[in-house]
Formats: structure tokens, C-alpha cells, sequence
């Protein structure tokens, strides 16, 4: 079990790192700057809730995809990988822990900031619409979804990519267009667009990640 | 050519008309050689001759090549899984991930090599003291000197106790006080039966601890064998260094002695003789001898000067050059 121990272990390396911190606590303080800044200028303020799942999709998905990508070119020309490859585990298994251990560091930070919101909300109103609740529930699914295609692009992109600046280029244009894809259900107004937005997510996030090992697997150190 | 690529029991490691290309350039080009279990090869050869390129199809990071390479009797790449429990691999520039502190990487190395959470608790304190790195074991990555980063790259090759170790420029930034102990690491892990391969720059450092040398240049091997079958591979040159107990110029009345193709003193009472190819040197030495005890000069010393290893390094490496 490679694979649970490099996990963990990736998990432990990002968890710390500025970025990570960064959308730990920069996500819920940009969408409270965001919900103050709409009441003054429309007199009325967005629900937070709505807010900060808006923020978590634009903000965290970017942030972790170039954090992957950067990570992977840094480390694959720095030779960081040579110690590990030499030992007895799949090299699926590098690539399949620094996406997880990425992703799920996002979603929870995702998962603060959404709570966060619902807190402030209930602070400021007493009371929490069902409507808003389903909202955030969808936004939260939609947002997830999105980063999981954002992060599978900047692992592949990562792989590919010679450069830390080509990389970084690549994820922002590229990594970003592709990220929307999970969105066409909603665009089409499809009935349960929720749930096909995890199912196409998921597809086309297993098929980038599917494309990258094939790449690393015949990749020559 | 000296060499010894049969394959046998006793090798632990056989390379066999290897040849690889980058994009159309010949890296290696049908290198054949083999190492012995519990032998120390060292691999010597200007930059870009193909020692890198040699250690990393050895130890499994580049698979595609010609020819075949086994290690203790598993053929490569395709046994490659039975092979990595066997090698621990120094690469010639280690890097580890930044946030890691030396004790993380090492748990983390070890953990992945199959050492349980107790072999590795008790290998790790072991390991760090025998590096001379012991205070350094909670200390960040980022934070140790090129040295000391070298010196983890060793004790992560060494935690799971390899038999075979193939370091890539294992002396490179290291001062005069860890070199000299990293040799006497070698020396006793090759005593309690390790295999190890490693390439330097530093002759001197070859000389000092390996069994046999493998001199590689434009990705060909140009000679393996011992210091001494390297030595009398070298036939070319042979020099006889006379010590006069005084100085003295009757020297030049020598003339012409059979088989020297020629004579002269670099300093005061040191003579130096060229000898002919395949001259017999103690007949060489008899006369010489005679003829200069007949011109009354008195003598302190005779030696045979063998060529050094830079000698033959530069003498294979400088043939491929012209």
C-alpha cells in the first residue's frame, strides 16, 4: 500500500505550505471582503454562503492546479523523484498521491469556507433559507467537481511541461478552460445537472489523470 | 583489453554490449564490463562520457536501452521489482522534497524500501551517526549545506542495508574530513560483503578504494581491470628513477645504454630514464648500474616508476580525444 503511505505523506508536505495556508484562511477572509464590498456598493449584501462557494471555485481550483504543476516540473527537474523511483513501488502511485493529497486539501479548505459562510449568515439573520442551504450544497458540488478537472489538467500539464513558467502559463489559459467543463450540464439546464456535473467531473478528471501516468510511466530520469 | 564480463555466479552485476541513445546521440556505445560480489568498481571518465547514464540503467531509471544488464542474476528492466530491494542509489545531485526534515525523508525512504517502523526507529540514529549527521536529524532539507545534503543522499542509500550500492559522484562537495570518511564507509560495508559501484572525478580517491577501475570515454569503455593490470596495460611508457648519492654532471657521459631511449635530469642528483618498449627493465637496471659505478658516480636509489592511475586516465582518455 504505496500508494495510502505516499498519500499521507504528500499530505503532510502541502498541508503546511503557504499556499495551502493561504486557501485555508484567504478563502473564507476574500469572500468576507467580497460580501462587504457588494453590500455597499448594491446597499443589499449576497448571501455569504453564495459568495464564498464562488470564491472557492475561482480562486482554490486555479491556485491548486498551479500549485501541482509547479510542484511536479520543480521536483521532476530537480531529480526528486530519482530516490523514489528507485524503489519498489508503482510510479501510478506518485502521481495518484499528489493529486489527492492537493484535492483534498482544497475541498476541505473549500468546506471551511462554505461553513464559514453559513455561520455568518446564520450570525447576521438568525435564521438559514432551505433555498440557501441547497444553493451552497450545489455550488459546493459544482465547485468540487470543477477543481477536481483543475487539478487532474495541472497534473498532467505538470508532467508534460518542461518549464516552470510554460507549466504555469498552460494551467492558467488551459487548466482553466478545461476546469469548465464540469459546468455544461448547468449551462443546459439538464434535469439533476448535479449530478451529472460529478459524473462528467469525474470522467473527464480520471481520463487527465489517466493521460499523465501513461506520460510518467514511459518518462526516462 | 582487461576484462572480465563472463557471466558467473560470482557477479553481481553484468553489463553485456549495452548501447543507449538520447535523441540520436550514442551515449553508451556497446559497454560491457561486470562487477563481482562484494567488489568495490570504481568508474572513472570526463563528463559526459556515460557514467551517469551507466548507474541510472543499473539502477532501473532508464529502461530502454540495447543490450542486456542483469543484477545478482536479474535481468533488467523487465525484473526490475526484484532489483530495487537489492540497491540502494546515490544519484550524483540529491534532491528531496523542501518541507522535509532529515528524519521524514529518511522514514519515508525507509518505509518505501520495506523497513518496518522498528528497523527503521533503530537504523535512522544508527545511520546519521555513522555519516557524522546526527545532529541533524530534525533540521529541514532546505536548511543543510551541499555537503550535508550529499551525506543524507548516502545514509537514504545505506538505511535498508543494500548489497548492492551504486553512488554517482558520491564525493563531490564533501571536505577532506568526510571524504576520508566516507572512504572508510565503503571500505567496511565492501568488507561485510556489499557490492559498490562509484564514479569520481577524484583519481586519487578511486585509487584508494576500489578493487578494480572501468575507464569509460564518448560512452565506451575503454579498459577495466585492477590498479596493477591497468598499470601494465599502460606498456607504452616505462620510466627508471636513478637517485645519485651526490649530485653530479659524469651523468652525461653515460651515452648510449641499450634499450634507454633517453636521459635526464629534472633535479640535482635525480636521474630519469626512458625505457623501450618491452625492454627488460632488470637488464636495463643491471647496466645502467655499471656504467655509472664506472664513472665513479655513487648511487642511492633505483626505481621503477609505474605509471599513476591519472597517468593512465589521461593516456586512455586523451587516445579517444585524437
Amino acid at each position: 500500500m504505496q500508494l495510502g503511505l505516499l498519500f499521507v505523506d504528500e499530505l503532510r508536505g502541502f498541508y503546511k505550505s503557504k499556499v495551502m495556508i493561504f486557501l485555508w484562511i484567504g478563502l473564507p477572509v476574500i469572500a468576507l471582503l467580497f460580501r462587504y464590498i457588494s453590500s455597499i456598493s448594491s446597499g443589499q449584501s449576497l448571501p455569504f454562503t453564495l459568495i464564498s462557494a464562488l470564491v472557492v471555485s475561482s480562486i482554490g481550483g486555479t491556485l491548486a492546479s498551479v500549485m501541482l504543476a509547479v510542484f511536479l516540473i520543480n521536483e521532476k527537474n530537480r531529480h526528486v523523484y530519482d530516490l523514489f523511483l528507485i524503489r519498489p513501488l508503482k510510479r501510478r502511485d506518485i502521481i495518484l498521491a499528489k493529486f489527492f493529497s492537493v484535492y483534498a486539501c482544497v475541498a476541505i479548505a473549500s468546506l471551511i469556507a462554505v461553513l464559514a459562510g453559513i455561520a455568518v449568515d446564520f450570525a447576521s439573520t438568525g435564521a438559514l433559507s432551505t433555498t440557501i442551504l441547497a444553493d451552497a450544497g450545489q455550488s459546493l458540488a459544482t465547485s468540487l467537481s470543477m477543481i477536481a478537472v483543475a487539478c487532474s489538467a495541472g497534473v498532467i500539464i505538470g508532467i508534460a511541461s518542461p518549464s516552470v513558467l510554460v507549466g504555469a502559463i498552460l494551467v492558467i489559459y488551459g487548466g482553466n478552460q478545461i476546469s469548465v467543463i464540469p459546468l455544461i450540464p448547468t449551462l443546459l439546464n439538464i434535469q439533476n445537472a448535479a449530478l451529472f456535473t460529478i459524473g462528467l467531473a469525474g470522467a473527464v478528471a480520471a481520463t487527465l489523470l489517466a493521460g499523465a501516468i501513461l506520460l510518467f510511466e514511459k518518462k526516462q530520469f | 583489453m582487461i576484462r572480465n564480463s563472463s557471466i558467473d555466479s560470482n557477479n553481481c552485476v553484468v553489463f553485456q554490449n549495452v548501447t543507449k541513445y538520447f535523441n540520436g546521440f550514442r551515449a553508451l556505445d556497446d559497454v560491457s564490463f561486470s562487477i563481482k560480489t562484494g567488489e568495490i568498481f570504481g568508474y572513472i571518465g570526463p563528463n559526459g562520457a556515460g557514467k551517469t547514464t551507466t548507474m541510472k540503467i543499473l539502477v532501473g531509471l532508464i529502461t530502454n536501452f540495447e543490450g542486456e544488464v542483469k543484477l545478482s542474476g536479474y535481468r533488467l528492466p523487465e525484473k526490475r521489482e526484484e532489483s530495487y530491494k537489492l540497491l540502494g542509489y546515490l544519484p550524483q545531485s540529491v534532491a528531496f522534497q523542501d518541507w522535509r526534515t532529515v528524519n521524514q525523508a529518511l522514514v519515508t525512504f525507509g518505509k518505501l524500501s520495506g523497513l518496518g517502523n522498528e528497523k527503521i526507529k533503530q537504523r535512522i540514529p544508527e545511520i546519521l551517526e555513522l555519516i557524522g549527521l546526527a545532529d541533524a536529524r530534525y533540521k529541514k532539507v532546505s536548511q543543510l549545506s551541499g555537503g550535508m545534503m550529499q551525506k543524507v543522499g548516502l545514509a537514504q542509500a545505506l538505511l535498508h542495508e543494500p548489497k548492492l550500492l551504486v553512488l554517482d559522484e558520491p564525493l563531490s562537495g564533501l571536505d577532506p574530513l568526510s571524504r576520508h570518511q566516507f572512504k572508510e564507509i565503503v571500505l567496511k560495508l565492501a568488507s561485510n560483503g556489499a557490492t559498490i559501484l562509484f564514479s569520481s572525478h577524484i583519481l586519487s580517491d578511486v585509487q584508494d578504494v576500489a578493487d578494480r577501475i572501468g575507464i569509460i570515454n564518448r560512452g565506451k569503455i575503454k579498459q577495466v581491470g585492477t590498479i596493477n593490470e591497468l598499470k601494465t596495460s599502460l606498456s607504452s611508457k616505462k620510466t627508471l628513477q636513478i637517485l645519485m648519492t651526490y649530485a653530479s654532471d659524469k651523468w652525461q657521459l653515460l651515452g648510449k645504454v641499450r634499450n634507454v631511449t633517453d636521459i635526464e635530469q629534472p633535479s640535482p642528483g635525480r636521474l630519469i630514464l626512458d625505457l623501450e618498449n618491452g625492454a627488460d627493465e632488470d637488464q636495463v637496471v643491471n647496466d645502467v648500474i655499471q656504467k655509472i659505478v664506472k664513472l665513479g658516480i655513487r648511487v642511492r636509489g633505483v626505481t621503477l616508476l609505474e605509471p599513476s592511475l591519472d597517468e593512465i586516465y589521461f593516456n586512455y582518455v586523451s587516445e579517444a580525444e585524437n
